[in-house]
């Protein structure tokens, strides 16, 4: 059988390659070493693998003026305007290199964005201010704003269609949706490996971050900390901490460029970054379509969050709130009640209804798990339709506007 | 026949004795009165009453799913109420107008009732524990009596006696009258025992504890 040449199949979909790249430092590099024509060999290569000294791993930049100062060791005294310059003393890659990266273009096209979206841009949220500490190249503003929008879709998602959840559980939630170890495993997801050493010289589809030394510990301000006071109520968790809940305040991002950091948290700037910059440049209908796509979908069981200390109180406490008949615990079957494995269904009923139902191997066990099932389905309780508010964002017509349930808030004993 | 030892252990009698004549009840003692006796009506849903192919709904008893809201926990103006309302009066409708089978007819051993579903009925299943409602009938007197009597002797009149003599609740006679001396001494006694024990029982008694915190956490 005749094998077919998979260089000549496609050939006329790609475009044309222009005559000269120099700018891609791994050019060289991979026509070295890559038989031509021989696709059944696969190599792999390591981004930041020694790449020996060549000319074309220099870059034309503008001699910086006395005021800026980005590169400590450009700044000798040249006589001459334009230099060029070696790109391992560049802290990230250039941004001129993000249009020739395979692994850019491959993310974009992954994560289905649109044209539009520069991959300068996508280059840019993929620098962690721990890799380059100049605000103008890092991702550290995109991921404030991206951490903002993602806490105000999630949170308004959750008020909106569990009217009624406490607020631990609300806190758990946006934890579970975007939270950092969410956003590190979404990253993971979608393909995005690290750079081993920051650099110029480094592809800019990687992520990069000063890591960690093996051994080393945490630095001190990603690290738990104690509280400030020892009674954090959540109303200062609400107003004065992140999204999650935290006793404390998060780093900011502008505060991590000096330190090495854990994979997580430059993983979980680079989503937040992205998310911003989707914002910035396409528009937030395209946002809240991506985050729909890639955060919503995610499957969370509400229901597993619940923690009851005692939950046959809250329920009376409840019934007692709401104006219902105080609950009643009824039996409803059993099996075995004078062996060794009894099984007893016990329901809470308030006068006729039946509010929850739980099994259990002894009465009390089967009586505090229904009320503990009674107090779950009272909390996620959805109402059936529902708009989120920014789904109204920048319209004139009103009237699609359904105002959303507003619950008196959760049982307090 | 060795199979009959179970279902003959789990036939219920009638706990409350009655002064009524015992009607004649045979045991299953041969294999076909067993085949009989184990040869149950299918479940409404395998056996449609259209010849189309239909779709067959029958999953394993389970407990309700919690976001499913109940009745009452709805707000007024959700539509679901109306929809659970029709819901009820129509499923009422049918069970009441279903037949029971002839082989489980009243006298016959399926109608024990552990043989057969609940049938539906206005009556609730029994409660776990007995209701009660709150009295609040004891006066300032009272409790000054109750301190009274907890203050001067607490090894005679404990929580317990306090409790059956004014007819409330041992919860009450803490908040009322609380004494911190005999508190202590039957705190340090526990802890002596509790000093005795040997790993097992220790180990047991914390597992116990942590198995009761997964209550109210649905594991």
């Amino acid at each position: 059988m005749k094998r077919i040449r998979i260089s000549r199949c496609a050939q006329q979909l790609l475009a044309q390659p222009s005559p000269r790249r120099p700018l891609c430092p791994c050019a060289t590099v991979l026509q070295r070493n890559i038989t031509p024509h021989n696709h059944r060999i696969q190599a792999r290569f390591q981004t930041t693998a020694a790449i020996q000294n060549n000319e074309d791993l220099e870059i034309e930049i503008e001699e910086p003026s006395a005021s800026e100062a980005i590169e400590s060791t450009s700044r000798s005294s040249a006589p001459q305007r334009r230099r060029r310059m070696r790109l391992e003393n560049l802290p990230s890659p250039h941004p001129s290199a993000a249009s020739h990266s395979a692994k850019l273009s491959a993310l974009r096209a992954r994560l289905s964005l649109h044209q539009r979206f520069p991959l300068q841009t996508l280059a840019r949220t993929l620098v962690h201010p721990s890799a380059d500490p100049d605000p103008a190249f890092n991702n550290a503003s995109l991921s404030i704003l991206g951490a903002n929008l993602l806490g105000y879709y999630t949170t308004e998602y959750l008020m909106c269609n569990y009217p009624r959840l406490p607020m631990s559980v609300i806190f758990a939630a946006q934890y579970a949706y975007v939270g950092p170890k969410a956003l590190a495993t979404v990253a993971s997801e979608w393909g995005i490996e690290a750079a081993a050493e920051p650099g110029g010289e480094v592809d800019p589809g990687l992520l990069q971050f000063k890591r960690i030394k093996s051994g080393d510990d945490v630095p001190p301000a990603l690290r738990r900390q104690a509280p400030w006071k020892w009674n954090v109520t959540t109303t200062h968790k609400i107003v004065a901490t992140d999204e999650f809940g935290s006793n404390n305040a998060p780093p900011g991002p502008h505060s991590l460029s000096a330190t090495a950091v854990p994979m997580e948290e430059a993983a979980q700037s680079f989503v937040r970054a992205l998310i911003g910059a989707l914002h910035l440049h396409l528009g937030s209908p395209l946002v809240k379509r991506f985050f729909r796509d890639h955060f919503l979908s995610r499957h969370l069981d509400i229901s597993t969050l619940f923690d009851f200390r005692t939950p046959t109180r809250d329920l009376s406490r409840l019934c007692a709130r709401e104006g219902f008949e105080a609950p009643v615990a009824r039996l409803i079957s059993e099996t075995g009640r004078l062996s060794r494995h009894p099984v007893f269904v016990v329901g809470v009923y308030s006068g006729k209804d039946k509010l929850g139902e739980g099994a259990g191997s002894s009465l009390n066990e089967a009586r505090v798990r229904a009320a503990a099932a009674a107090l779950k389905a009272w909390y996620l309780y959805r109402p059936i339709e529902v708009t989120v508010p920014s789904s109204m964002e920048g319209e004139l017509d009103t009237s699609k506007w359904k105002p959303n349930m507003v619950d008196c808030g959760e049982v307090i004993v | 026949m060795s199979t009959c030892k179970p279902l003959a252990r789990i036939c219920i009698r009638n706990r409350q004795p009655s002064f009524l004549p015992l009607p004649q009840r045979r045991h299953e003692s041969t294999t076909r009165r067993h085949k009989k006796l184990l040869n149950l009506p299918a479940a409404p849903s395998y056996t449609p009453d259209r010849s189309q192919p239909t779709l067959i709904f029958n999953p394993p008893s389970s407990a309700p799913s919690v976001y499913h809201t109940p009745l009452k926990f709805l707000p007024k103006d959700d539509r679901r109420r109306q929809l659970y309302a029709a819901f009820q009066t129509a499923a009422t409708q049918t069970a009441h107008r279903t037949a029971s089978p002839a082989v489980a007819a009243p006298g016959t051993p399926l109608s024990a009732p552990s043989f057969l579903p609940p049938r539906p009925s206005a009556g609730l299943p029994p409660p776990v524990r007995i209701p009660y409602d709150k009295k609040y009938h004891l006066t300032d007197a009272d409790i000054v009596e109750i301190q009274r009597l907890r203050r001067e002797d607490p090894e005679r009149w404990t929580r317990v006696r306090l409790a059956e003599k004014f007819g409330c609740s041992q919860f009450f006679v803490g908040l009322v009258a609380k004494n911190e001396g005999k508190a202590e001494r039957v705190e340090s006694e526990h802890e002596r025992s509790r000093a005795r024990w040997g790993v097992r029982r220790r180990t047991a008694r914390e597992d116990r504890g942590r198995r009761r915190e997964l209550w109210g956490r649905d594991a």
